[in-house]
């Protein structure tokens, strides 16, 4: 306990009755009785969300973890990293701290999916029988799939990327002050498949911005945003508005360009583009790798067979209830799971209440009627203090969670939840709290 | 806004300050007690709350005004981040917080001095 945690909270009621809209819904207070053996695969923040919930409204199912990894990372806040304003520390926690009682821990990664025969199979070989599986292993990020690149390099050559980790982008920040400081042109995008957090390539690009001008230097940098599509956001009024923000900033931005290779000692990053391969210098990247399912999950019969979600391995999940379509017992969760949209926190906190609602309710021969709507939000970061809160659905359609709150309108409340609020919420919603 | 609750909202509060939370209810509750107090006292010595309410008042508005310019440095931004009146409203909100806490403190001392004085002097 030390001061800033106390001045995290110290902002008060109105605040966070704001923040308890934006990350809202506590489960319902219906128990099943059932003796199921519920497997959880991955720890990370869908996986002990659901892990709480379950283990209060099936309290006499055996429900187990499997995951090797023992740090917690709270990635919504990897982009502050990036901009200096907090330390890894800020965002590592252990998932130890975040276990609920009375859930086996198998501290081992999945190696094997085998719903045919309900088991998995841990990587020292053990097999785990389930009745119930739910796929929360998250997503692997694939930065070797760009030739040349290596996560090894962030933090050097001009090179950053505040998707690897904490200290990535904590490495990040300092590559952001060091090309800010001499100059240059600095190249910016994102990959063409699914990924997380997909506002958090525009947001470290707005960063950089914020911060070459707030030092005198925007003058000395050119700043390139190297979009995949036809556009820079896929919800058409913040695409516009993004795109509207970068005219008047000065951020040029080149269409239909994905990357492909680097070459980090001549400086040199190659696109894919409809007209070839393209080659541009650059003094300073931010490298965002594609982003596929983990190899065990891609090796299963889980995954898509066919559309754009089957080629990176994503979990086939229907929509609403993110139940398997051929496995009605396997539920995907997170950013694993196969549907449009939904590889935030937020989502995360709007897929676990449905999932262990339904689930609930089916073990207890209720109906199950809990919905997800594709829920995704992302606090815009635009520059040191604004951000615009954006939120949408399935749909694309803009789904403000406070009506008083223009979503595509830089504001200081916007940050602040950002800044403050989002990791006590984060936390709550580990404990299947909020 | 429709899933608003108060469980939601303590449990988050909960995690984003620890056992912080608690210190600031007890020192509420203090708070609390002290205007409490105050106010037995004041009655007790038959004088009005006017002057005790109208100090608190007037250093809680400017404690507000402060902790109001004071909101963008605690989230790590510069007094430029306020680009609304949404933005300037939010901020007050929150800095009543602190303002509340000194208004109520002010009050008490101020009562407490107010009442040993005495009862006020009838005018004959």
């Amino acid at each position: 306990m030390n001061r800033r945690r106390f001045l995290l909270g110290s902002g008060g009621a109105a605040m966070l009755a704001g923040l308890s809209a934006a990350m809202p819904s506590q489960a319902a207070a219906q128990t099943s009785d059932a003796r199921a053996r519920i497997v959880i695969a991955g720890a990370g923040a869908a996986g002990l969300a659901m892990a709480a919930r379950l283990r209060r409204g099936m309290p006499n199912a055996t429900v187990t973890i499997i995951d090797a990894k023992k740090e917690h990372h709270f990635q919504p806040g990897f982009t502050l990293v990036g901009a200096g304003l907090w330390t890894p520390g800020h965002v590592t926690e252990r998932n130890a701290d975040y276990m609920p009682r009375g859930v086996d821990w198998i501290e081992e990664a999945v190696a094997e999916f085998d719903p045919d025969a309900n088991a998995v199979v841990t990587t020292s070989g053990r097999k785990v029988d389930y009745d119930f599986l739910i796929v929360a292993t998250g997503l692997k990020l694939d930065y070797t799939a760009i030739e040349g690149m290596d996560a090894s390099l962030i933090g050097k050559e001009g090179i950053a990327s505040i998707y690897a980790g904490p200290a990535e982008a904590a490495a990040s920040a300092a590559a952001i002050d060091r090309f800010v400081a001499s100059g240059g042109v600095g190249l910016f995008g994102r990959p063409a498949g699914e990924m997380k957090c997909a506002g958090a390539p525009l947001k470290i690009t707005f960063i950089t911005d914020d911060k070459a001008r707030r030092q005198g230097r925007r003058g000395a940098v050119e700043l390139i945003y190297n979009a995949h599509g036809t556009g820079v956001f896929a919800v058409p009024p913040v695409n516009d508005k993004v795109k509207e923000m970068f005219s008047a900033r000065g951020v040029a931005v080149n269409y239909g360009h994905v990357l492909k290779a680097i070459d980090p000692g001549a400086k040199k990053a190659t696109y894919k583009t409809e007209a070839g391969d393209v080659t541009l210098d650059y003094d300073f990247i931010h490298v965002v790798p594609p982003m596929r399912a983990p190899d065990a999950v891609r090796a299963s019969p889980l995954p898509w067979q066919e559309g754009n979600l089957a080629a990176d391995g994503w979990v086939e999940a229907d929509k609403p209830t993110l139940r398997h379509p051929r496995y009605a017992n396997v539920f995907a969760v997170g950013d694993i799971a196969g549907v449009p949209r939904g590889k935030t926190a937020a989502s995360v906190k709007w897929q676990v209440p449905v999932v262990a609602d339904n689930l609930i309710a089916e073990t207890a021969g209720r109906a199950a009627s809990a919905a997800y709507n594709g829920y995704t939000s992302c606090p815009m970061v635009t520059g040191y203090g604004k951000a615009m809160l954006i939120e949408f659905d399935y749909d694309g359609t803009l789904i403000p969670s406070f009506p008083f709150i223009d979503p595509l309108k830089e504001l200081w409340v916007s940050w602040l939840i950002e800044e403050k609020g989002l990791l006590g919420a984060y936390r709550a919603m580990l404990r299947g709290r909020a | 806004m429709s899933d608003f609750n108060p469980v939601t909202l303590f449990f988050i509060l909960s995690e984003a300050m620890g056992g912080w939370l608690w210190l600031l209810v007890v020192l509420a509750l203090v708070l609390l007690g002290g205007i409490v107090y105050g106010l037995a006292r004041l009655r007790r010595a038959g004088r009005p709350a006017k002057r005790p309410l109208t100090a608190a008042i007037a250093v809680g508005l400017v404690a507000t005004a402060i902790f109001t310019l004071l909101m963008p440095a605690w989230t790590l931004a510069g007094l430029d981040a306020f680009a609304s009146a949404l933005d300037v409203a939010g901020a007050i909100l929150l800095a009543l917080v602190p303002g509340a806490m000194i208004a109520a403190l002010v009050f008490t001392l101020a009562s407490l001095r107010c009442a040993a004085r005495g009862p006020r002097p009838q005018l004959s």
